[in-house]
């Protein structure tokens, strides 16, 4: 038998399409190819959102070969993420990493297009970047690209790390057609609020605004080391922003404690656990922090 | 064959147990492809296609060029067998069991000319294709990079052992390799129907210039 570090590498990236594929399933829910779908628990499947083009006879593959019938349990355009709920609890559960993507990481792509079985590409991490506008009316705040090739079909299905662990989700709904991985911690995050809720809570509050410097004066007025904030330069009649108090010239610096530095990260902030709830925003007015509790309303 | 020490004279080292069983086999019209020492008494094997209307000439890596005897040929599952008037060669073996998803393998060939060239990459997918005759044939894909020229030539695992026959390119992304298993079968056909491998007759080797 011959064994040296080429034939353990081959066998461990094997092992890891192996490990992986057993929690990769086929979804069919469009006309043209099926995709690719993780096994985010027994009786849920975590796939991408445009890969959804009927919501009646959704059909999903399980590794095994076995067929089930799923149901939308939760879907968001924004991130391009989807849950299927299983007509019954039969999927083996995907292992998750505990350490992140890294560059220059050796990784695998996986994919379960067809009943023949797993496929898969080879890569490595070549950029992580974010926060990006997706394409699709959302935020993704982290995003991971791979040189490896995404085959038809791929999107839904996993990044997976040489143990077989997942990185994250793939998709070529965000970036024009280009795939890209929405990280794991992001992803299931998301899932975790689409397999409860339905879809995810975009915040509302009736501003426009454009970033500006802070002062190093109103910096230590502020007590924190923050070179920008957003001004107001509009604020909508009826809307959350003017019921809570804002007016046009006040500067936005910070939304429930966390510090807003640019418009991407206001519009970080305010999805998911504010929305609909009075949420303390931090302003410079005159110079001078304030705090106006506003009631962020939903788009 | 021992592989031992680091990853980059791991591969060095795969790539000369290799590379002294792949061939150019030439067409006397257009074209050339590659192909595999199948055995050390001159059986080379090689892509149906590769191969013309007539028997081509076959090119060894001490550059030594031979007129070619056609053995048998199967369009159906893209494959020909020839022989060439020489022995004491280095031949491959085929892997003796069919391959995973996500192991490494390495194309060798000479895509669009390019002699002796080495590209790398992972089995994608292991799938069925439908010849001609209604046959499934069993198809290694890879995402490792082939082009013409690469027709004929092997995909060896990271043992060196051939676990395909390249044969075409789909859409640029997916490579395409018919499994080794169909490759042994039907050389063992080619070699049952009768032809002894001792006694064929095949025209004496060119100069080699």
């Amino acid at each position: 038998m011959t064994q040296n570090v080429l034939v353990e590498l081959s066998d461990a990236l094997a092992d890891a399409a192996e490990k992986a594929g057993k929690a990769t399933v086929l979804v069919n829910a469009r006309r043209r190819m099926p995709a690719s779908g993780i096994a985010y628990a027994a009786d849920l499947i975590l796939t991408a959102d445009h890969i959804l083009e009927r919501e009646d006879d959704i059909k999903v593959v399980l590794a095994d070969g076995t067929e089930v019938s799923a149901k939308v349990a939760g879907r968001d355009a924004g991130s391009d993420l989807a849950v299927l709920k299983l007509e019954r609890a039969a999927a083996p559960v995907a292992e998750v990493t505990k350490s992140p993507a890294r560059l220059g990481q050796i990784v695998l792509v996986l994919g379960r297009p067809s009943p023949d079985g797993i496929e898969a590409s080879l890569g490595t991490v070549s950029a992580i970047g974010g926060p990006i506008r997706t394409g699709r009316g959302g935020m993704l705040e982290r995003y991971i690209r791979t040189d490896s090739i995404s085959y038809p079909g791929f999107s839904g299905g996993p990044l997976v790390a040489a143990d077989g662990a997942v990185l994250g989700v793939n998709t070529s709904g965000l970036a024009n057609g280009a795939a890209i991985t929405i990280p794991a911690d992001i992803a299931w995050k998301i899932a975790d609020t689409l397999s409860k809720h339905g879809r995810i809570k975009r915040g509302y509050l009736g501003i426009r605004s454009q970033t500006v410097e802070i002062s190093d004066a109103t910096r230590k007025a502020l007590k924190r080391e923050q070179g920008t904030g957003l001004l107001i330069v509009g604020v909508e009649n009826d809307s959350p922003a003017s019921k809570g108090g804002f007016i046009v010239g006040d500067i936005l610096v910070a939304v429930a404690g966390v510090p807003v530095l640019h418009h991407d990260e206001l519009f970080t902030r305010l999805t998911g656990d504010v929305v609909g709830k009075s949420t303390p925003i931090e302003i410079l007015r005159g110079g001078q922090p304030q705090t106006l509790n506003v009631p962020i309303g939903e788009r | 064959m021992n592989f031992n020490g680091t990853f980059t004279q791991v591969i060095s080292e795969l790539v000369e147990h290799v590379m002294p069983a792949l061939v150019i086999v030439r067409g006397h019209q257009y074209g050339a492809g590659a192909g595999i020492v199948w055995d050390a008494n001159g059986l080379i094997l090689t892509n149906n296609h590769v191969v013309g209307r007539h028997s081509p000439v076959v090119v060894l890596q001490n550059d030594g060029e031979y007129e070619s005897r056609l053995i048998a040929r199967d369009p159906d599952v893209d494959l020909a067998l020839l022989s060439i008037e020489a022995t004491g060669l280095t031949p491959l073996k085929p892997a003796p069991v069919s391959p995973r998803v996500g192991e490494m393998v390495f194309a060798f060939g000479h895509p669009w000319g390019q002699r002796n060239t080495v590209t790398r990459g992972i089995v994608s997918a292991l799938v069925h294709a439908q010849n001609r005759r209604g046959d499934t044939l069993p198809i290694v894909r890879s995402d490792t990079p082939l082009a013409p020229g690469n027709s004929g030539g092997p995909l060896v695992n990271a043992k060196g052992e051939v676990v395909g026959i390249n044969a075409m390119i789909v859409g640029g992304d997916q490579s395409v390799s018919i499994a080794a298993s169909v490759a042994s079968d039907f050389v063992k056909k080619a070699i049952g129907n009768g032809i002894s491998m001792n006694k064929r007759a095949g025209p004496v080797p060119n100069d080699v210039i």
